[in-house]
């Protein structure tokens, strides 16, 4: 049989990695050893790509509500909420959801992904306009694909340049929907939310914000960016995962709109697919409740946060960000990206590779995601394993 | 604003991101095909041309260009559309 053209690209690049004798997207994780460490090609391996950013998937009071659930109704579902039933549990948990922001109410989805996919095509369709950030995660450019609307990339983080492509849409603008991320997941950097609230309150549009890296990390509640700049009221709709400061899978979405009540409804990313197990939304109610609390575990992130970010700067590398739960390496030409990566991993620090055109600016990055569960030792050897490479540094 | 003219403003700005693949660029060569752009030079063409028309180009429009003339034509019809 012969070979399919459209997967020439990816064979290329797969030949590309072989060649060089390095695969940086097969890693295998031999042994999971808790939220900070594993055992990966036999060698004890720090996880500093793994956006665990609480440390929760080893807390014990998860994994306990977990095995209860699992016990007690079993490992799935076998369907999807329309057609099989939801569990009560899931129900609970919208709640949940929806009381922890304040919001109206809350649609859980199977996974964060699907969570933008659903939320963008049940919102747009064809004939109608989406402003989204250039820099916007693959989830919203996919959701954009599905809703079929008409899709406008405004500059990254620029309110002024969306304000602009706004205009253009004269009347068509109050009906736009404009979708923006509270932390961008490749370098790092904060969106200026309060900036992008005043354009959407200008036009009367629509304003989703996914807090996806920013939930459980940012504000006093763990709320995300909009609660930091005090703007959660004035937003229409927050996105987020259960997996990352929730330790889980898993996706919402919370609302104000009475249209919550039928947006399930209308996006087959919900209907068509399987519902959460019982022990992921168990694990994930008790997750949230103790997220809310986690105060000591925001400042141990932020704390470690800054001493990665300050040992880097100190050792020469360009950072793509402030100091923050992500802490991006610009590292610049691919090649030389896939060896230092290689030579962090073999020096026992695993973080992700990065490389265009899933970067900003054409740059390969290696990408750190910070643990309250990283211990200052653990920072100060991914810091040691950096400055161990004697390659160029960009 | 003819067709031609966008044409012309268009090579102008596709000269540069093609880094010298194609010796003479016309209405009818092809962007991926002949120019080589990948999606991210695909993407700093859009830009150019936003900030050069002054309009705003639905990125799923551009399924369906594939030439110089076919993104000529969208330019066209995205200036109408803002006018």
């Amino acid at each position: 049989m012969n070979e399919n053209p459209r997967l020439k690209a990816v064979r290329a690049v797969r030949q590309e990695l072989a060649a060089v004798g390095i695969d940086p997207f097969g890693v295998q994780i031999d042994q999971i050893i808790s939220p900070t460490e594993g055992l990966i090609d036999g060698r004890p391996t720090i996880l500093a790509g793994t956006n665990n950013y609480l440390g929760m998937t080893f807390d014990a009071d998860c994994i306990a509500s977990a095995r209860d659930a699992l016990e007690s109704s079993g490992t799935g579902t076998t369907g999807s909420r329309m057609a099989n039933g939801s569990y009560a549990s899931h129900r609970e948990l919208e709640l949940d959801l929806a009381r922890f922001y304040g919001k109206r109410d809350a649609i859980v989805f199977s996974t964060g992904y699907q969570a933008n996919l659903g939320m963008i095509s049940a919102l747009a369709g064809p004939g109608d306009t989406v402003m989204i950030d250039a820099d916007s995660h693959a989830s919203i450019y996919d959701g954009c694909t599905l809703a079929g609307a008409n899709t406008i990339r405004f500059r990254h983080n620029d309110a002024d340049d969306l304000a602009k492509r706004m205009r253009r849409l004269g009347d068509a603008a109050a009906d736009a929907l404009i979708i923006v991320e509270g932390v961008y997941s490749m370098l790092g950097d904060r969106a200026p939310l309060r900036e992008f609230v005043r354009v959407k309150q200008e036009f009367g549009a629509t304003l989703l914000v996914d807090e996806a890296h920013s939930m459980g990390v940012l504000g006093k509640k763990g709320q995300g960016l909009a609660e930091e700049d005090g703007v959660l009221a004035d937003i229409d709709y927050v996105v987020g995962t259960f997996s990352k400061s929730l330790g889980n899978t898993g996706g919402f979405c919370v609302g104000d709109s009475a249209d919550m009540d039928v947006l399930r409804y209308a996006s087959r990313p919900y209907v068509f697919t399987a519902s959460l197990a019982p022990a992921t939304i168990a694990a994930t109610r008790t997750a949230l409740r103790k997220l809310e609390a986690a105060t000591d575990l925001r400042q141990r992130l932020q704390a470690n946060a800054e001493r990665l970010h300050a040992g880097l700067a100190a050792l020469g590398f360009r950072l793509g960000a402030p100091a923050n739960a992500v802490v991006a390496v610009l590292v610049g030409e691919k090649l030389e990206a896939l060896r230092f990566w290689d030579h962090l991993l073999k020096s026992g620090v695993y973080v992700n590779l990065m490389v265009p055109p899933a970067t900003p600016g054409n740059e390969s990055l290696l990408r750190c995601s910070v643990s309250a569960a990283h211990t200052p030792e653990q920072i100060d050897a991914i810091c040691a394993a950096f400055g161990s490479w004697t390659g160029a540094r960009a | 604003m003819n067709h031609q003219d966008v044409v012309a403003q268009l090579i102008e700005l596709v000269t540069p991101i093609a880094e010298g693949r194609v010796a003479v660029i016309t209405e009818n060569t092809g962007i991926t095909s002949e120019l080589g752009l990948d999606s991210l030079k695909v993407m700093d063409l859009v830009v150019a041309v936003e900030d050069q028309f002054d309009i705003s180009v639905p990125i799923n429009a551009l399924a369906e260009v594939r030439t110089v003339g076919d993104f000529a034509s969208l330019i066209q019809k995205s200036a109408g559309e803002n006018a």
